[in-house]
This record gives C-alpha cells, sequence and structure tokens, in this order.
C-alpha cells in the first residue's frame, strides 16, 4: 500500500523553499510529482557555500522524491510542453512569478482541466499594494509578520529565525488547502488557492493578535513574552536547559533548593521573585529571576540538573543544538532522521516525513533531481515522439 | 455560498491546551463540522484556570485555539457521557487526541475501540515525543519542543547565545498543522481504499520537520547555523540593513539574477562583475566584505527610496511592522489575513486570518463556544437521530 496522496499527479513550477518543500510534502504522501526547473535551474541550487558541493544542500532537502524537467517555459514549445503536463495533473504548485507565458496562468489553465488545484505561493499576497511578488523574501515576511517582539531585543538590530519559518509555514498551509481542495473536487470542481509567506506567518501569531485585542491587563505570557530580553535557556555548568516549575508544590521547592545547594537563596534580595516564579522562560518575572537560579545551575551538568528537577516534580529538557538533536535517543527512537541515496552526493541523511500513517505509510520516494534528469521520460509519457524531444532539446527549449 | 472544501465532515476533537485544538481549529476553517469536547476540570485553557493574558476572564490561549468550533460538555470518565460520545463516534469522520501516550486507551477511545465503532474513521493521535521510547511519557508542550529539536540553533546575535523564540506557541502551531495534513491526506485516501485509519504526529518529529532544510544543511556539511543576526546562512546579501533615514530595511538577494538587478540599483554595476561577489557561494563566503561595502551605501538613502527602487528591480525587501502598523495596513486587510472576529462573551478579537484563499470553496473564522455552550443541541440532535433510527424501515421510507 503507497503512501495516502498515491495517484495525484502534481506538477511544480516553484523554486527557493515555500513551492519545493510543499510539493515534497505532497511526495513524501505518495503523491507523484514533476518538478519544472527553468533552464538556470533551482535557485537553491547555488544556496551555501560552494564547499559544501557542487548542490545546494537546501535544493536537496526540498525537492526529494521527485522527477525533474528543465525547459523555457517562456518559449512556446516549452508553454506547450507544461499544457500537456497541466492537463493531465490533479495539482499545480505555482511561483508568482514564475513565467511570464500567459498561458500559464489559473485562468487559461482552468479551461484546460476543469478539475485542476491550482496553489500560487506569492510574498504578501494576491491582492493590497503589494500583491502578486515573487515568494522567495524569507526575511521580508519575517520582519514584516513577525510584529516585532519574538526575538533579539528591544531597540537593537532585529533577529531572523536561523530556519526558514515563513517559506516552511506558507508549505505547510499550503499542503492542507490542497489537500482539502482536492478532497472537496467532486463536487466543487477544481480551484485556485493562494497562499503567501506574509500570511502564513501573520496566522501562525494568531495568540498574539488576539492578546493584543484588548486583553484585561498587559501580562501572561503572550505579551510578556513580547517585550522581553533574548531568552538563551537556563545556563548550567556545560550548557543551557528548558525548566519549568510550574507544577511543582512548595515542598518540593525547598527539597529542591536544598538540593541544588540553593541554601542561600532565602537571603536573596530576589527571593521572593524567584518564589513566585515558576521558570520556563514564561513567567512574568523569569528574567530577573534567571540569574538567581543560574547561579545555582552553574554547579551542575545540564543532565544533572535535568535529574534533578524531574525529581521534584519539575519540567526539565536539554538545549539542543542540531548536533544534540540528532543524537538524541528520542529522536532516533522515534525516526527523526532517515538517509536518502543521493547520485553523486552518496548517502544524504534528512529529516523524515513527520506522520506516521498506519494503513497507507508514508515514504521518502527518492533523491532530489538532476537538472533536466527526467525530460525525456515525462515528455515520451506525455506523448511525445524520441524525434520531437531531440528537436526540442537542440533548439533549446529543453536543458539540462 | 460555500461551507469550505470540508463540509460535511465531523470531528470529535478530544483536545485540550494549544496542539490539539490549534489543529482542528484549521479544520473548523475549512468547513469541517468540528465538535470541541470540553472535560470538566480538565482543560487547563478554559475559563476558570486559564493562562493569561486574559479577556474578561478567559484565557486568550482558549479564545484562538477554539475558534470555528461547536462546544460539548463531557465527563469521559463517566459511563452515561462515554455512551454519548460512542454514539456521536459513529457519525464523525474524525477523531482527534492530543494526550500522553495510554490515556486515550484509559478514557475508553484508544484506536480498537473507536475503529470497532466506526472502521471508517479517521483517528489521529499527537503527542509531544512519540508513542514510546524514553522520553515518550515526558509532558509535551510549545517549548520544551523549542529546545529539543534546536529550533533556537543559529538564532540570535552573533554576541549572544542561541535564542528561544518568546513567541511561545510556533511548535504547537506547527505540529497543529502537521496533523490536519495528516488528516487531511486520511481523508483523501479514505475515499480511495473505503477505510479510515489511525494516525501519529509527535511534536519532536513535526519540530525537526519545520527545520528540515537547515537540519539538512547540518547533516551534509556537518556545520551548525551560525548566529548571524538578521543574516541568512545560504545566501547574501540577505539580511536587515540601516537607512539614512534610520530606519530598518530587510532586503533579500537569493539568485543571480537578484543581484545583478541590485547591482544596478545601488549604482555599482561593477559589483556584480568582482570575482569576490560573482556567484552567490562566494558572496556568503566573502559575506562580510561586501557588507563592508553595502552597509555606507544603503545607509546613504531614505527607506523609501530602497523599498521603490528595489522592488521594482525584483529584489524581494520589506521592513519591520508592529501591531500597529499590521493592524490596519492595506496588505493585511485586502487580504484578510488579521480580521476581527464578533464573539458573544469577548467582545471583537482580531485573530489571523484563514492563509488560503481558495477560489471555490473560502475558508471561514467564527467565534470559539463557551465551553459546552453547543451541548443541549448536539444532544437533541443525537436523540433525533435514535429515534429516526429506531423507526422501522418502513415507516421511514414512507
Amino acid at each position: 500500500m503507497g503512501g495516502p496522496l498515491e495517484g495525484l499527479r502534481v506538477v511544480e513550477l516553484a523554486e527557493g523553499v515555500a513551492g519545493p518543500y510543499c510539493a515534497q510534502e505532497l511526495s513524501d504522501a505518495g503523491a507523484s510529482v514533476i518538478k519544472v526547473e527553468k533552464p538556470g535551474g533551482d535557485r537553491t541550487r547555488g544556496w551555501g557555500s560552494r564547499k559544501r558541493g557542487d548542490v545546494g544542500v537546501a535544493f536537496l532537502a526540498a525537492n526529494r522524491g521527485k522527477r525533474g524537467v528543465a525547459l523555457d517555459p517562456d518559449s512556446e514549445a516549452g508553454a506547450e510542453v507544461l499544457r500537456k503536463l497541466i492537463a493531465g495533473a490533479d495539482i499545480v504548485i505555482a511561483d508568482a512569478g514564475w513565467s511570464a507565458a500567459a498561458g500559464l496562468q489559473y485562468e487559461s489553465l482552468g479551461e484546460l482541466n476543469p478539475q485542476l488545484v491550482y496553489c500560487r505561493f506569492s510574498e504578501y499576497g494576491k491582492a493590497g499594494p503589494w500583491a502578486d511578488q515573487p515568494p522567495y523574501g524569507e526575511l521580508v515576511a519575517q520582519l514584516a509578520g513577525d510584529g516585532t517582539g519574538s526575538l533579539g531585543a528591544i531597540g537593537q538590530p532585529p533577529v531572523r529565525m536561523a530556519t526558514d519559518i515563513a517559506g516552511m509555514y506558507a508549505a505547510i498551509y499550503a499542503v492542507m488547502s490542497i489537500c482539502a481542495a482536492v478532497y472537496a473536487r467532486d463536487e466543487s470542481g477544481g480551484q485556485r488557492i493562494d497562499v503567501s509567506l506574509f500570511g502564513s506567518i501573520l496566522a501562525m501569531r494568531s495568540t498574539l493578535w488576539v492578546a493584543l485585542s484588548n486583553p484585561d491587563e498587559w501580562w501572561g505570557f503572550h505579551l510578556d513574552s513580547y517585550i522581553k530580553p533574548p531568552d538563551t535557556g537556563y545556563h548550567c555548568k556545560d550548557g543551557a536547559i528548558y525548566f519549568s516549575l510550574a507544577r511543582t508544590s512548595p515542598e518540593q521547592r525547598e527539597e529542591l533548593y536544598r538540593e541544588l545547594g540553593m541554601e542561600w537563596v532565602e537571603g536573596d534580595p530576589l527571593f521572593e521573585l524567584v518564589n513566585i516564579d515558576t521558570g520556563g522562560g514564561g513567567g512574568r518575572y523569569s528574567h530577573l529571576a534567571r540569574p538567581v537560579w543560574e547561579r545555582a545551575l552553574a554547579n551542575f551538568t545540564t543532565d544533572e540538573a535535568i535529574e534533578i528537577t524531574r525529581r521534584y516534580g519539575g519540567w526539565a529538557y536539554p538545549k539542543n543544538d542540531y548536533e544534540a538533536l540528532v543524537a538524541e535517543e528520542q529522536a532516533q527512537h522515534v525516526g527523526v532522521i532517515e538517509t536518502v541515496e543521493q547520485p553523486g552526493v552518496g548517502a544524504l541523511r534528512q529529516v523524515a516525513p513527520p506522520w506516521d500513517f498506519e494503513g497507507t505509510p508514508a515514504a521518502i520516494q527518492g533523491p532530489a533531481p538532476q537538472l533536466g534528469e527526467h525530460n525525456a521520460a515525462v515528455l515520451a509519457e506525455a506523448g511525445y515522439s524520441e524525434a520531437e524531444i531531440a528537436r526540442l532539446r537542440s533548439e533549446g527549449v529543453l536543458a539540462g | 455560498m460555500s461551507n469550505g472544501p470540508l463540509d460535511g465532515v465531523r470531528v470529535f476533537d478530544l483536545t485540550m491546551w494549544m496542539v490539539g485544538p490549534w489543529c482542528s481549529v484549521q479544520l473548523g476553517a475549512l468547513g469541517a463540522e468540528v465538535i470541541h469536547i470540553e472535560q470538566p476540570d480538565v482543560d487547563w485553557s478554559t475559563l476558570g484556570a486559564g493562562v493569561p493574558p486574559l479577556i474578561n476572564g478567559t484565557s486568550v490561549g482558549y479564545i484562538t485555539w477554539n475558534m470555528n468550533k461547536r462546544g460539548l460538555s463531557l465527563g469521559m470518565k463517566s459511563p452515561e457521557d462515554r455512551a454519548v460520545a460512542y454514539e456521536l463516534l459513529k457519525t464523525s469522520d474524525v477523531f482527534l487526541i492530543n494526550m500522553t501516550p495510554g490515556v486515550a486507551d484509559r478514557l475508553g477511545v484508544g484506536y480498537d475501540v473507536v475503529s470497532e465503532i466506526n472502521p471508517q474513521i479517521v483517528y489521529c493521535a499527537i503527542t509531544g515525543w512519540g508513542e514510546s521510547g524514553p522520553m515518550a511519557l515526558l509532558p509535551g508542550a510549545d517549548t520544551p519542543a523549542q529546545y529539543v529539536t534546536g529550533f533556537s540553533t543559529g538564532t540570535g546575535a552573533p554576541e549572544g547565545d542561541d535564542e528561544i523564540n518568546r513567541h511561545f506557541t510556533q511548535m504547537d502551531a506547527t505540529s497543529g498543522n502537521y496533523a490536519a495534513q495528516a488528516i487531511l491526506m486520511g481523508l483523501l485516501a479514505r475515499k480511495r481504499t473505503g477505510k479510515g485509519q489511525r494516525i501519529h504526529v509527535s511534536m519532536l518529529r513535526a519540530g525537526s520537520a519545520l527545520q528540515s532544510v537547515r537540519i539538512g544543511e547540518y547533516l551534509a556539511s556537518g556545520h551548525q547555523p551560525q548566529r548571524l543576526g538578521s543574516g541568512s546562512q545560504n545566501t547574501a546579501p540577505d539580511r536587515a540593513y540601516v537607512c539614512a533615514d534610520g530606519e530598518v530595511l530587510g532586503l533579500s538577494v537569493t539568485s543571480e539574477d537578484e543581484w545583478w538587478g541590485f547591482c544596478e540599483v545601488i549604482g555599482q554595476p561593477e559589483l556584480a562583475a568582482d570575482p569576490r561577489f560573482g556567484v552567490n557561494a562566494d558572496r556568503v563566503d566573502n559575506r562580510e566584505e561586501l557588507d563592508g561595502l553595502l552597509e555606507p551605501i544603503l545607509a546613504g538613502m531614505v527607506r523609501d527610496y530602497w523599498l521603490m527602487h528595489l522592488n521594482r528591480a525584483g529584489v524581494p525587501v520589506g521592513y519591520p511592522m508592529t501591531w500597529a502598523e499590521l493592524r490596519h495596513h492595506a496588505q493585511v486587510l485586502e487580504n484578510d489575513y488579521i480580521v476581527p472576529v464578533e464573539t458573544a462573551a469577548w467582545g471583537p478579537v482580531w485573530t489571523g486570518g484563514p492563509p488560503w484563499q481558495l477560489s471555490e470553496t473560502p475558508a471561514r473564522m467564527f467565534s470559539p463556544p463557551m465551553p459546552g455552550e453547543h451541548s443541549q443541541e448536539i444532544l437533541a440532535d443525537l436523540q433525533q437521530q435514535r429515534a429516526a433510527s429506531e423507526q422501522p424501515a418502513a415507516a421511514r421510507e414512507a
């Protein structure tokens, strides 16, 4: 039994993070994906320093399990190839501005394939003064949609999330709406969906917008965190931990003070704050009480501090970097990482798809394609003869 | 007017806190009928034990994470209420739970029980760390998931330490969204196979999947992301710069076309031919030199100038916006990205609008229920159903 989306055919006219990761998720879930690149290739092929190999790893991490076609969409013959592929597709994933070819806009594709679900990614949305811009501005969406205040220090230069949250959020939301539209297709026919990086990051911050609507008073972790200094964890001897005593009793805390050698704490001028703060970084006074805790935690390794905290009913977790995540026993147990055999690179470790389907298991379908790797096979399936394919190649319509 | 693409899908929503409730908010936005089960004295996010900030005494968490739902109070530990749950499950398409492994069984709603009641049901369990393994029984929540999945890796000012995202909802919402995907995929698979199935999503794997590209880069290269402030790990120039008016401009050059356009706009076409900056990999390697050249140039004009000209050159540009600005911004309003939702108990509140614009089956947002608000209605419907099914077939046909 294949994945839950087995049988669905996807054509991807996208690059960067959002569209490609969206299509990769559909592939992991069993759909058959044809990725179409322009002759210069997806921009992510050139991301990162060249010391990491010939192809940017960002490309390999967002394009596995797809077949690759490379062509010039703005040539008449290239657009014709795309129309044939799209006529046989269930889903098209397209970036705003990916191609100027008029025949590739949804309005004409809808006639070609009335059951088509067409999802278009843009930076800021389909309407408004910044409508329909290409969706490649990760930082831009983070800055504009962040509402400020979840990273960095107030009044200091902005800080971005190191991972591509805006592109990924948009991709993740897009997969939901695409599946929903396919679900409804028998009754409502095909349709166009618009998703943007900006809109997705705003949706992900809904709790903050509600908190800012009309709160009874300005406190509580949504509002507090929005004005607090950077949160880098509770530092121990050899690293930092997450630490929360929200569910502990006064007796447990007494014991914890003793175990951590904090007899001095009752004489500390901040004792009152320490005693009402529950740690975790979300407490009203956690940033003030933190140095007191850290004075004690400095005598313990992270492993010791976690063990002691848990023993007295608190929550404690290590602050992992990626090396520590991959080494984490639980991560290995649940299979966070899988290996893909990537031609030209070898065994490549990647993050596994996040769902367990007991009836229709998801699975990585294979490596990322080389530029134009499947030109001949895909065009032959679309009805092109060998001679026609050779002609398209010699005319520069096909690339790779 | 369509009710959304999931019109006719019923979700039995046995969820609490954020990750599960957030998942079913999405299903509700897409048109599903979500029945949120509120268990007496269990849901910490509800009215009494609300986590602040509060609006009219209710946690904003409850308000945000229960939009687009109907409310039903059921004590899953009481036999009578459990019988009602089972009856409701017969006509449900989706069962959703986010509790520590083992709790569903103790509440009588493990997969074996539920699938026997309704073999077509798409059953989704969300956990913090997985259903087995050394961490399986530890509590899961947003901040712990950030810590364990390395979400802070490389985030922060260069001189500081890796920063946690202080808006402590991103891992919850991400995991809820991945679970919503899985449920939708399960519904699609059911159309093909005629069968329901059990699905599981953990915050550990979902939170890691969100970082697929960055973790993939680490695994391939062995280099952890570095703290670059607003700078990108893999493209340059791609960061925030200060303009002549002191305003912050964010720009992202992520392709060679954009680089050439950018060099034209800043009046330095020869930079595009400079071997230190020829292609992106060179610019990443020589990031500091590049910034040394760009900082004074970008500080030479006001932000509006750069926004206009870089925008015309196809370079993504933007700037940080606060709530006060977002709340009224044409780009937000014209796309319904932040919308007012009228509620009876809490007045109008603003929340993120549905992030999708679906041309034929639009999504929606509506007020969360008071806990148990629709209990009577739902129970009356069930009673009617029961009465109808108890009539002899001949009478029904007549």
